[in-house]
C-alpha cells in the first residue's frame, strides 16, 4: 500500500490554482479559473448569489470534486500541502472537515457518539484516544449530553453541531461548511457563528464559510471572497467588501450596509457594534421615532384560521411532549403573516395541524375556506419525471403560468434550480384551487427562504403577493428576520407552543435582540425594522 | 415518526450492559422458547421477556410487538389444524379441500398451533426488546474484529431503514397536501420516488464514508481467527459496563436451567393423540425462574 500523504502546518491550509472545472451533466463550468490561497488560522467568508459555484468551490476544497461526482478538471488544489487530486477524499480526510447544508445527509450512524466517533476509527485510532477525542469535541461544542442520544431524535440545530463535531474530531487543519445557520433559529446561528470564530482563535483552525446571510457572519471573518459565475469576483477585507456590493451587487449588501448606504453615511458597517460606533461618531445619536407601518385592518369577514386552545402532543423520540399548548391565533383573508420562534417552538406543527396533518388532543383549529400548505422539503411533493405530467391539462398550465414555471412543462422536476422546485411544489398545492371561489382562504409555506439569496426571495415575495391580491392570506413560517421584515403585515412569535407576540411586524421585529433585524439591533428604535425605514431614521436626524 | 422498535438511549442497566452481555441473556431466554414446548414455560419466558422490557424502559416496543405478535399467533393457531388432521378430538369437519385434502379440525392441533404461536410472540417480543435496548452501533462495532465491511454494511442498513420510513412518511403527507388539480399520487409513483429518494440518500453516505476517510481505512493487524475472536471476548474499555456480570450471569443460570429441566423432564408436553402438558416440580420450578430471570434489568 502506498504511503499516505501528511498535512503540513507550515503549508497554506487552502491553495488553488487556475481551478476550472464542469459537472459530468453541465453545459458550462461551475468554477472559471479560479485562484485563492487561505493561510492557517484564517476566517474566511466565501459569498455569492444562488449557483454561483459556492458549494462547488467547497467540495474541490475537500475532493470530493472531481473525485467523487467526476467531470472535467483543470488546475490545481492543495489542502495542508496535500494535492487533492492525487490524494482524494479519504486521505484529505486528515487534513479538512466539511459540513454540508442539511446535516441529515452527513449521518450515518445510529448515536450520536458513534457518529463522532467514526473518522477516528476509520483513520486507525485505539480506543482510549477515540473515547478522549470524543468527549474533548463534545465539550468543545457543548454537546456533552447528546452523545448518549440517537441520531433522529436530535433537532436541526443539534444535528447540525453533531455534524460540526464529526468534521472536527480529527483534528483538521481546514474545516469547510456550506450554509451552517440555514435551518436554525437566529439564536441558534448566531451562536454557531460565534462557537466557529472561538475555535477559529482557539485551536487555529482555518475556516471557510459559505453564508447568504451575510449579517450574521461578516463581523466574525477576516476575510470575504464573493464569487459570481463561478470566478472570483471579489477577495478581500469585509468593509472593503461592502464597498464592492454597493457598486457591483446590491443583493450581497447587508441591511446596516445598505442603510448606511442609503443615508449617505460612511464607512459601511460590517456589524451592528461597527454600526453603532460609527453612528456615534459622526453624532447621530438617537435617531426621531418614525411612523411605525401599521398592519392593514383585517378583513371583518369569517377568520381563514382560527385556533382555539390548541394541544398537540408529539413523540419526537425522547417521550412524548406537548408541542403546542393551548395556542390561540386567528387570521384573516389578505393577511401577510410571518410565524417565528426558535426550533422547537411549534411553527411547523401549527401548520401541519391547520393542514389536517396532525390530530390536536384538545381544542381545535379551523380553516373554513381550505389550506395549502408548502412543506419545508418541496422535493417531496415531486413525484413524476416530467413537470407538465406533475400538473396535468389547462389548468395545470394556468398554475404553472401563475408561478412563472410555463417553459418548463417538459423539464424533468430534478433539473430544475432550487427556487423553482419551490415554485412548483406551490403550484402543485395550489392546483385546481386558483378559480374564484376555489382559491384557498389560507396559503401557508414552511420555512421557503432556506438556501435562497436575496433575489430569489424577492421572487418569492412577489409570488405570495400575487397570491394575496387575489384574496389569500399568507402565513410564512420562517427563521429569517430580514425576509420577514421585507414580506409580513404581522409577525406571530411562538415560544413552547404558545403565542407570546403578536402584532404588526414593524413592531415585534424591533422590540428585541434575537428576534430583530440588523437594522433594529443597530438603531434600537420601536418600529424601524428595514434599510429605507432606518435610512429614513437617519437621514430625518441629519438633516 | 421514529418506530417503537428503535433504539433509544436511556440510563438502564440493559441499555448499559455491552452488546455481549445483552445478548446473552435476552438470548438465552430465547433459546429456551425454541428448546421447550411445553405451554406453562413458554408463557414463563414471555412473561419474563415482558417484564424485563418493562424495566428497561421499552414499554412502547413491548406493546408494539404484542399487537404485532397477536395476530400472526392467532393466525398461527388457525392455519395450523388446516395442516394437520392429527388428534382424537375432532371439533369439526370441514370436507375435501383443494391441495389440503380432508380436513378435520381437531382440538389437539388447535392446541399445538397455539404454542407455536405462543412461541413465535414470544420471539418478537424478544427481538422487540433487543432492538429497543441494545445500541446497535456498539453491537456492530464489536462486531468488525471479525468482519469489518460488513459490519460497516450493517451499520448503515440500520441507519437508512428508519431515515426511508421517515422520507417515506412526509411522501405520505405532500400527497396528501396536493390540489385537487394535480395528477394522483398512485403506489407506484410514490415507490418509485421513494426508491429514487433511497438511492439520493445512499450517494449522500458514500460521500459522507468518503470524507471520514473510509477509502484510506487503516486496516488492523492481521490475527489468525482464535486472535480475533480473544478480541471479541474483550470488549472495549469504554463498551461495558458494571451490569455485564448479572446478565451473563442471569443468561448462564437460565441456560443451565434449562438444559438440566430439559433432562428432568420439564419439558413433559404431548401433543398427539391427546394434548398433555407437564406440571412437575421440575416445570413449575423452572419456570418461577424464568420470570425472575425477567427482572434482571432492575436498576436498584
Amino acid at each position: 500500500m502506498a504511503e499516505l500523504a501528511t498535512p503540513t502546518r507550515s503549508a497554506p491550509a487552502l491553495a488553488i490554482e487556475s481551478l476550472t472545472y464542469r459537472y459530468p451533466t453541465g453545459s458550462s463550468p461551475a468554477l472559471a479559473d479560479v485562484s485563492l490561497q487561505l493561510v492557517p488560522g484564517e476566517f474566511a467568508l466565501l459569498a455569492g448569489r444562488s449557483a454561483c459555484g459556492k458549494s462547488t468551490l467547497l467540495l474541490a476544497a475537500c475532493g470530493l470534486v472531481p473525485h467523487f461526482h467526476g467531470g472535467e478538471l483543470l488546475g490545481g488544489v492543495q489542502v495542508a500541502g496535500i494535492d487533492s487530486l492525487a490524494a482524494g477524499p479519504g486521505e484529505l480526510a486528515m487534513a479538512v472537515g466539511y459540513v454540508a447544508q442539511d446535516p441529515e445527509t452527513q449521518v450515518v450512524s445510529t448515536t450520536v457518539a458513534a457518529e463522532i466517533e467514526l473518522p477516528l476509527e476509520m483513520r486507525g485510532d485505539p480506543p482510549a484516544s477515540r473515547a478522549r477525542a470524543v468527549e474533548e469535541v463534545g465539550l468543545a461544542l457543548a454537546i456533552p449530553h447528546l452523545l448518549g442520544r440517537a441520531v433522529d431524535t436530535l433537532s436541526g440545530g443539534e444535528l447540525q453541531r453533531v455534524a460540526l463535531a464529526a468534521a472536527l474530531v480529527t483534528r483538521p487543519q481546514l474545516v469547510l461548511l456550506d450554509e451552517p445557520t440555514s435551518q436554525l433559529d437566529p439564536v441558534a446561528g448566531d451562536e454557531l457563528i460565534w462557537l466557529l470564530r472561538r475555535l477559529n482563535e482557539e485551536w487555529g483552525v482555518t475556516v471557510l464559510l459559505v453564508e447568504h446571510r451575510l449579517e450574521r457572519c461578516l463581523a466574525a471573518a477576516d476575510r470575504v471572497i464573493a464569487m459570481d459565475s463561478g470566478a472570483i469576483a471579489f477577495d478581500g477585507r469585509p468593509r472593503d467588501f461592502l464597498a464592492w456590493a454597493q457598486d457591483n451587487d446590491r443583493a450581497l449588501e447587508t441591511p446596516a450596509a445598505r442603510m448606511f448606504s442609503l443615508a449617505g453615511i460612511e464607512p459601511l458597517p460590517v456589524g451592528v457594534r461597527d454600526a453603532r460606533q460609527t453612528l456615534r461618531g459622526v453624532g447621530i445619536g438617537h435617531p426621531p421615532y418614525p411612523a411605525s407601518r401599521r398592519a392593514t385592518d383585517p378583513d371583518p369577514t369569517e377568520p381563514v384560521l382560527k385556533a382555539k386552545d390548541l394541544w398537540v402532543e408529539l413523540d419526537p423520540g425522547e417521550g412524548a411532549r406537548d408541542v403546542l399548548q393551548g395556542l390561540d391565533l386567528t387570521i384573516h383573508r389578505g393577511e401577510r403573516i410571518v410565524l417565528m420562534g426558535r426550533n422547537g417552538a411549534g411553527k411547523s406543527t401549527l401548520l401541519r395541524t391547520a393542514a389536517g396533518l396532525v390530530k390536536p388532543v384538545r381544542g381545535k383549529v379551523a380553516t373554513p375556506d381550505g389550506i395549502a400548505l408548502l412543506t419545508q422539503n418541496p422535493s417531496d411533493y415531486l413525484v413524476r419525471e416530467r413537470v407538465g405530467d406533475e400538473l396535468p391539462g389547462d389548468g395545470g398550465l394556468a398554475v404553472l403560468r401563475l408561478v412563472g414555471l410555463e417553459h418548463a412543462a417538459d423539464a424533468d422536476p430534478r433539473d430544475l434550480s432550487g427556487g423553482e422546485r419551490q415554485r412548483l411544489a406551490l403550484a402543485i398545492a395550489l392546483a385546481g384551487r386558483m378559480d374564484g371561489e376555489q382559491l384557498p382562504g389560507l396559503v401557508a409555506l414552511d420555512e421557503p427562504t432556506r438556501g435562497m439569496d436575496r433575489a430569489r426571495k424577492d421572487e418569492l415575495v412577489a409570488l405570495i403577493e400575487e397570491l394575496s391580491s387575489r384574496g389569500a392570506a399568507a402565513l410564512v413560517a420562517t427563521h429569517d428576520v430580514e425576509f420577514a421584515a421585507a414580506f409580513a403585515e404581522r409577525v406571530v412569535l411562538l415560544g413552547d407552543g404558545v403565542v407570546i407576540a403578536d402584532g404588526p411586524a414593524a413592531e415585534v421585529l424591533s422590540g428585541g435582540w434575537y428576534f430583530a433585524t440588523e437594522v433594529a439591533r443597530v438603531l434600537d428604535l420601536p418600529g424601524v425594522v428595514t434599510p429605507e425605514q432606518g435610512a429614513a431614521a437617519l437621514g430625518g436626524e441629519r438633516r | 415518526m421514529r418506530s417503537a422498535f428503535a433504539y433509544t438511549p436511556r440510563p438502564g442497566p440493559l441499555q448499559a450492559a455491552s452488546p455481549a452481555a445483552a445478548v446473552a441473556y435476552l438470548g438465552a431466554l430465547v433459546v429456551v422458547c425454541f428448546l421447550y414446548s411445553n405451554p406453562i414455560v413458554l408463557a414463563s419466558v414471555g412473561l419474563a421477556v415482558t417484564v424485563a422490557g418493562c424495566l428497561a424502559g421499552a414499554r412502547t416496543a413491548v406493546g408494539a410487538a404484542l399487537r404485532m405478535a397477536a395476530p400472526l399467533a392467532l393466525l398461527i393457531t388457525l392455519v395450523n389444524p388446516l395442516v394437520t388432521s392429527r388428534g382424537e378430538t375432532v371439533l369439526a369437519r370441514l370436507g375435501e379441500w383443494p391441495l389440503l385434502g380432508q380436513v378435520d379440525v381437531t382440538a389437539e392441533a388447535l392446541a399445538v398451533g397455539a404454542v407455536l404461536g405462543l412461541r413465535a410472540a414470544v420471539a418478537i417480543v424478544a427481538f422487540a426488546v433487543y432492538s429497543a435496548c441494545v445500541d446497535p452501533d456498539r453491537v456492530l462495532r464489536a462486531l468488525r474484529p471479525l468482519a469489518h465491511r460488513s459490519a460497516l454494511t450493517a451499520t448503515l442498513a440500520s441507519r437508512l431503514v428508519p431515515v426511508a420510513a421517515g422520507d417515506a412518511a412526509r411522501l405520505r403527507d405532500a400527497a396528501r397536501l396536493r390540489g385537487p388539480g394535480a395528477a394522483a399520487v398512485g403506489r407506484a409513483a410514490m415507490a418509485r420516488r421513494l426508491l429514487a429518494g433511497s438511492l439520493d440518500r445512499a450517494v449522500d453516505v458514500a460521500a459522507t464514508l468518503e470524507l471520514r476517510g473510509y477509502s484510506q481505512r487503516r486496516s488492523p493487524p492481521r490475527r489468525r481467527f482464535v486472535e480475533r475472536l480473544w478480541c471479541l471476548e474483550r470488549p472495549q474499555s469504554f463498551n461495558h459496563s458494571r451490569y455485564d456480570r448479572r446478565f451473563y450471569a442471569v443468561g448462564a443460570a437460565v441456560l443451565v436451567a434449562a438444559v438440566t429441566g430439559k433432562l428432568l423432564g420439564a419439558d413433559a408436553f404431548a401433543e398427539y393423540p391427546a394434548v398433555a402438558a407437564g406440571t412437575s416440580a421440575a416445570t413449575l420450578g423452572l419456570s418461577v425462574l424464568l420470570i425472575l430471570s425477567g427482572l434482571a434489568p432492575y436498576r436498584g
